[in-house]
Parts: C-alpha cells; structure tokens; sequence
C-alpha cells in the first residue's frame, strides 16, 4: 500500500493548483455559474496545458497518481469542470469522459459541455450519454443514455476513486481558509482560534480530512495493484469522503459564521459545488448500503480478513 | 509491510494460540492464572528473542524494523496483550533506561526486563496534576546523601503486582514547573511505599493509588540528571506516540462478528450491518494514520499534530466500534460453543474503550496539539 503519493505526482498537483491559480482561481467556478457553456473554454486549455489528457491512470502506477494529485488541486480551486470525470475515461469506447450512474435518474456535472461522454453503473452496464437535461444546481443535469453492453465493471473503481480526490482537495481548501479566517478575527478582544471551543471543532474537521487522505491513498494504491476488492475499496472511500465532508463544512461554516455563507467568501463556493460530488451518483446511506450488500459477511480486507 | 513483517505476524499468531487460553482477557483478572499466563508467555517470547525485538542488538534485542515492531503492537493488542504488564518494560522503560541509565542501572535493570521477569509501573499522576503533569506535588526533599521522597501518586496502573516504579518526583522548586523534577527508579517492596488499589469497571489491578512516606533515595536511583526529569518525561511521551494500536483489536473484533453470529447475520438490521462496515472502514482509517505516524517518525518528518490525529481518530473508533459491538452481541445466541468467548471480548472491550479518550494523554490534550499545529503552519 502506499502512505503518500510520489514526489513527482506531489510536485506535478501544486504546478497544476498553480496553473489554476493563474488562469482565475477562485474567478473561475463564478464566471464558469454565470456562462455554464463557457466552462470548456475556461478550464479546458489549462488543463491541456499541463497535459492533463496525456496522463494515463489506467495502465501507469504514475499516470494514476498523477491523476489523483491533479484532481485534489481542481477541488482546491473548486475548478468548474468534470476532471476526474474526463481522466476516468474508457479507454475501449470513443467517449471523452466517464461518469459512475445510479441505476435511476442518472445524472451527472456535465451542463454547458459539449464533448462525448460515456456512462457506467455500480453494476458495470455501460452506455453512450446521448442527451442532457435542463441544468440544475452545481452544472448538475439528468443525463439521456443509450446502452451499449455490459463490460464496465473494470471501470467504476476508478470513477468512483478520482472524485473523492477532488473532494479532498475541497476540504483542504476549507480547512485552510478556515484556519485562516479564525486566526484573524477578533471577539472580545483576541483572535477566535484562542478560544478551545473553536480550536476543538478545528481538529474534528482536521481528523475527518486527514483520515481521508489516507484512504484515498489506500483506494488509489488498490486499483494501481489490480486489488480484488477495488470497487469495495472505493465504495469504502466514497462513504467516509461524504461523512468526512459533511463535518468538515458543518465546521467551517460554524467557525466563518455569517460571512460563510456570502458570496464574496470562497467557503460558500467551496460548499455548495462540494454537493454534486456529495450525491452523485449515490449519497451516504445509499453509498452505505451498497457496500454493505456487497461486502456480506466478509468484510474489508484488512488485518483479520 | 515486508516479508519479515508477515512472517512475524504469522509466529505470533501461532504462539499467542498455541499457548494462551482461549478466553484470556488480560493479565489483569481475579484470576492468578491469567497473570501466570502472561508471565509464562512473556518468558517464551524471550527465549525466542521476541521480547525484546524492537531493542538494539547491543543490548541484546533484535533490532526490528518500525514494520516488525508494528505487527508486535498489533497482534499483542488485537489478543488483549498478553504480555501483561511487560510491554511497558519492554516499550519504554528499557529503552529509556538504555538512554539515560548509568552502566550500573543497565546491568540491573535491564536484563531482567529482557527476560520478561520484571514488572514496572509508572509513578507520574497525582491526584491534582493529571494532564498537568508538571504540576505534580511528590517532594524529594535533600536529606543526607540522598533523599526523602514524600506523595501520593494515582492512576497507577500494576503498582501491585510491581516490583520497581519510575517515579517522577519534584527535588527543587524551578522558575518554570517543569523544571526541578527528577525521575527515580525505587522498588515497590520498599515499607516506605503503601499501595491501594481501586476497584474499577475495567478489573483489579489497572488503577492504584500509592503513598510515599518517607521513601529514601539515594544518587545511585536517579535516572539521568536531578532536576532535569522533565526532557525524560518528553522522550517517554515520544515513545508512546503511536501507543496501543486499539484499531487491531477492533477489528478482530468485527471481523469475528458474522462468524459468530453465523446465518443469523443475514437478519440483523440492514441499519446495524451498515453500521459495521462503517466501523471495518475506520478500523482501517486508524491503521493507515498509524502507519503514516510511524513512516513520519522513522524518517524525521512528524509534527505533533499527525500523531495526535491519529490517535484522536483510534480512540473514538474504539468507543465507536465498542457500542456497534455490543448491539450485534445482544443478537449473539448463547447455545453457540463460542458466544461465550465473543461476549466476554465485546464487554472487556467496551468497558476498556470507555477509558481510551483519557488514559495516556487524555482526547483533550491531542486536540490542543493538534489544533497548536494546524494554527502554526498559518503563521
């Protein structure tokens, strides 16, 4: 298993947190909510850019890190654009990117994009996205499908593992802009991070974080080995990336107050495009239960089983 | 982990069920056998040069790798350490002594402790300086050649099954607190000690009260330099930075859950199996932040607040998993040959975990720590 991803994937997520910075940062999930169509020319020649397209995460150990990396700093910006999404992309269908469905109402992040998706369900039936549906919240839209077989098994671990990174990349955001913010604002006179009743929400968010981070690793390094158990590993990894979300910004938005919630607060971006990769394609029970069914009696893998 | 690592894991799980009785829960019973056990398979694991596997070779351990010494903390722990009261001696109090010792004191001290034949307790709470250790009132006071130690010390844990105890003691009154303490190293059988022992949820033998009454030392006891205890106190911290691996015993527990429960897993509520596995992932979320602590350590790199993450993480998963653990043994049928055994584990369990976010630095102080570090990377 691996406790940390290489130095080259570490150094190739902060030139790509870097490159985001430059074409807009924080500018670009809120010009990308006023133009949705415009989202692929905001985001897409940065990524190129980087050669993200180049990355393979399929068949290279390093591919896949570097993946990994690059998506934990697309969630640190809250890039508006699918990226684990398009690096999860079969490699055996002519589509540009991949997104893990519920068997009903599949839906995805894909309003405004125009390139060619495909489709796969927890239970690996594959399909062509033919169609979108009006847009919602979070560039969210029902998606039309045209089945094509039912092969994809092989394909969900990875796209269900990528979004988790870029989901940690929204906690590390978070909790940094929260250290930040509690480290400057004053209340009776001192700084609110002097007060234990703050320091201590501080560290349930951090444990959550933290603890995701390593499970991330743990996921990424199962499908790097071809793990029997990757699906569970990532099913195991999406329930604690959604718990872990849940705390952390509960804890955030406490910590921010009022001005957590107003629209000049990158927190208030952060949160609500945090909810697309917090339901989709299952939420926390659903995620739950399903694990639950698949695992049986047998558990996870792990010292005793 | 490495080969060695699994092969080591693979021994000890042989001796611990080759050797220890099927419903051992600690040394710490009522019943003398338990201690017995322990103490007949601490001195098998030495004479296999398993006792002390993580010492240098020079002192006659086996030099294990931080994995090797891993899979110790966790099989011991995962089959409720049977070791007994050995794992501190062997833990820290040796190696501590190997650091700071006097030649004498290594030759004293430390081949009884290798050979697993010596128990030691740990003389620092007091009844007013818990997490505040360095608030502590035992006196040394200059008397002679030596001293005359005076306090009351609680907590104890084995202090009467003890022979020796590291005592911290306060010999002069510093500018700062933890300045002007000393550590000792006395033996329990001395008159000037009077140990008490409080009956508790957890069994006999976890938590006593001890009295100094004049208890006199000399030079010749003191570990390192008088007055500066405090910098041991801190290594011996250090050296329970990871501390039990709660985490295995957890999941030996679940683990064994649906076997027990055999066709009747099926029928628990969809709720609680959800709640188990949810317990299986945060057993392996503490073991991956265990493992991230120990390549931290190893390589230099570890801040406070990585370890203190980790072990807020592991207690409350231990108090977590205890609750799920007791609601799937209420559905346990008492007619299966080994409900017994499953029940006994899953009370000793919850009755410890209740202890997990207070005993060796209490949930309160690895938030503080943690909290310190998060807030000093944003200066």
């Amino acid at each position: 298993m691996i406790l940390d991803l290489s130095d080259d994937a570490k150094e190739f997520g902060r030139e790509a947190r870097r490159a985001f910075e430059a074409a807009g940062g924080d500018q670009l999930v809120q010009d990308a909510e006023a133009k949705p169509a415009n989202r692929e020319a905001l985001v897409g020649p940065v990524l190129a850019g980087l050669g993200a397209w180049e990355l393979d995460p399929r068949t290279d150990t390093d591919g896949l890190e570097a993946a990994a990396a690059l998506c934990r700093s697309a969630g640190y910006w809250a890039v508006p654009y699918p990226v684990a999404e398009r690096l999860a992309a079969p490699l055996d269908l002519d589509a540009d990117g991949l997104v893990v469905v519920a068997g009903t109402r599949p839906s995805g992040v894909l309003a405004g994009l125009e390139s060619r998706w495909a489709a796969v369900t927890l239970d690996g039936a594959r399909s062509r996205v033919s169609g979108l549906g009006d847009a919602g919240p979070g560039f969210v839209t029902e998606l039309e499908l045209s089945a094509v077989d039912d092969d994809g098994a092989a394909d969900v671990a990875l796209g269900l593992v990528l979004p988790c990174w870029t989901l940690l990349g929204m906690l590390d955001r978070a909790i940094e802009l929260t250290v930040s913010h509690i480290s400057l604002r004053k209340q009776f006179g001192q700084t609110l991070s002097s007060f234990q009743g703050v320091q201590f929400q501080l560290t349930d968010a951090e444990v959550e974080r933290s603890g995701l981070d390593i499970l991330a690793k743990y996921a990424l390094w199962s499908i790097g080995t071809d793990q029997p158990d990757a699906l569970n590993d990532a099913l195991s990894l999406r329930m604690s990336a959604i718990e872990a979300a849940e705390v952390v910004f509960r804890v955030c938005h406490q910590l921010h107050g009022a001005v957590g919630f107003c629209d000049e607060t990158t927190l208030s971006w952060l949160s609500r495009y945090s909810q697309p990769l917090r339901r989709l394609p299952l939420g926390l029970s659903a995620t739950r239960d399903e694990l639950t069914r698949r695992v049986g009696g047998s558990g996870l893998t792990g010292l005793f089983a | 982990m490495g080969q060695k690592a699994d092969e080591l894991r693979a021994d000890l799980r042989e001796l611990v069920n080759s050797n220890m009785p099927e419903h051992f829960l600690g040394a710490f019973t009522d019943d003398p056998a338990d201690l017995e056990a322990a103490q007949a398979f601490c001195r098998l694991l030495a004479e296999r040069n398993l006792l002390c596997l993580s010492w240098p070779e020079e002192f006659g351990g086996g030099a294990a790798s931080v994995w090797e010494q891993t899979v110790v903390r966790e099989e011991m722990w995962a089959h409720h350490e049977p070791r007994g009261a050995q794992y501190m001696g062997v833990n820290w109090v040796g190696p501590i002594i190997m650091r700071h010792g006097t030649e004498e004191q290594q030759q004293k001290h430390l081949p009884p402790i290798a050979r697993g034949e010596v128990i030691w307790c740990q003389g620092f709470s007091e009844p007013e300086a818990g997490s505040d250790l360095a608030s502590l009132r035992t006196t040394a006071r200059p008397d002679g050649d030596g001293w005359l130690v005076s306090g009351q010390k609680i907590w104890t844990s084995y202090a009467t099954m003890a022979q020796w105890c590291f005592l911290l003691a306060r010999t002069t009154k510093g500018e700062k607190k933890q300045q002007g303490l000393t550590i000792f190293l006395v033996p329990m059988d001395d008159p000037a000690i009077q140990v008490r022992p409080i009956r508790c949820m957890m069994g006999p033998h976890h938590l006593n009260e001890v009295f100094f009454d004049d208890l006199r030392v000399t030079q010749a006891d003191v570990l390192g330099t008088v007055d500066d205890g405090w910098s041991i106190v801190q290594e011996v911290t250090s050296f329970e930075r990871v501390g039990i691996a709660r985490y295995a015993r957890c999941e030996r527990l679940l683990a064994a859950a649906p076997t027990i429960l055999g066709n009747r897993w099926d029928e628990l509520s969809a709720e609680l199996r959800g709640r188990w596995v949810r317990m299986l992932t945060h057993c392996r979320r503490a073991r991956l932040m265990a493992y991230r602590v120990v390549s931290l350590q190893s390589s230099g790199r570890i801040k406070p607040g990585d370890a203190a993450a980790y072990r807020i993480a592991v207690t409350k998963l231990d108090q977590d998993s205890a609750e799920v653990l007791m609601e799937i043994a209420a559905e346990v049928s008492h007619d299966d040959p080994r409900a017994a055994w499953f029940l006994g584990e899953v009370e000793d369990h919850w009755k410890y975990s209740q202890a997990s976010t207070v005993s060796s630095g209490s949930i309160e102080m690895q938030r503080i720590l943690l909290s310190r570090t998060l807030l000093a990377a944003a200066k």
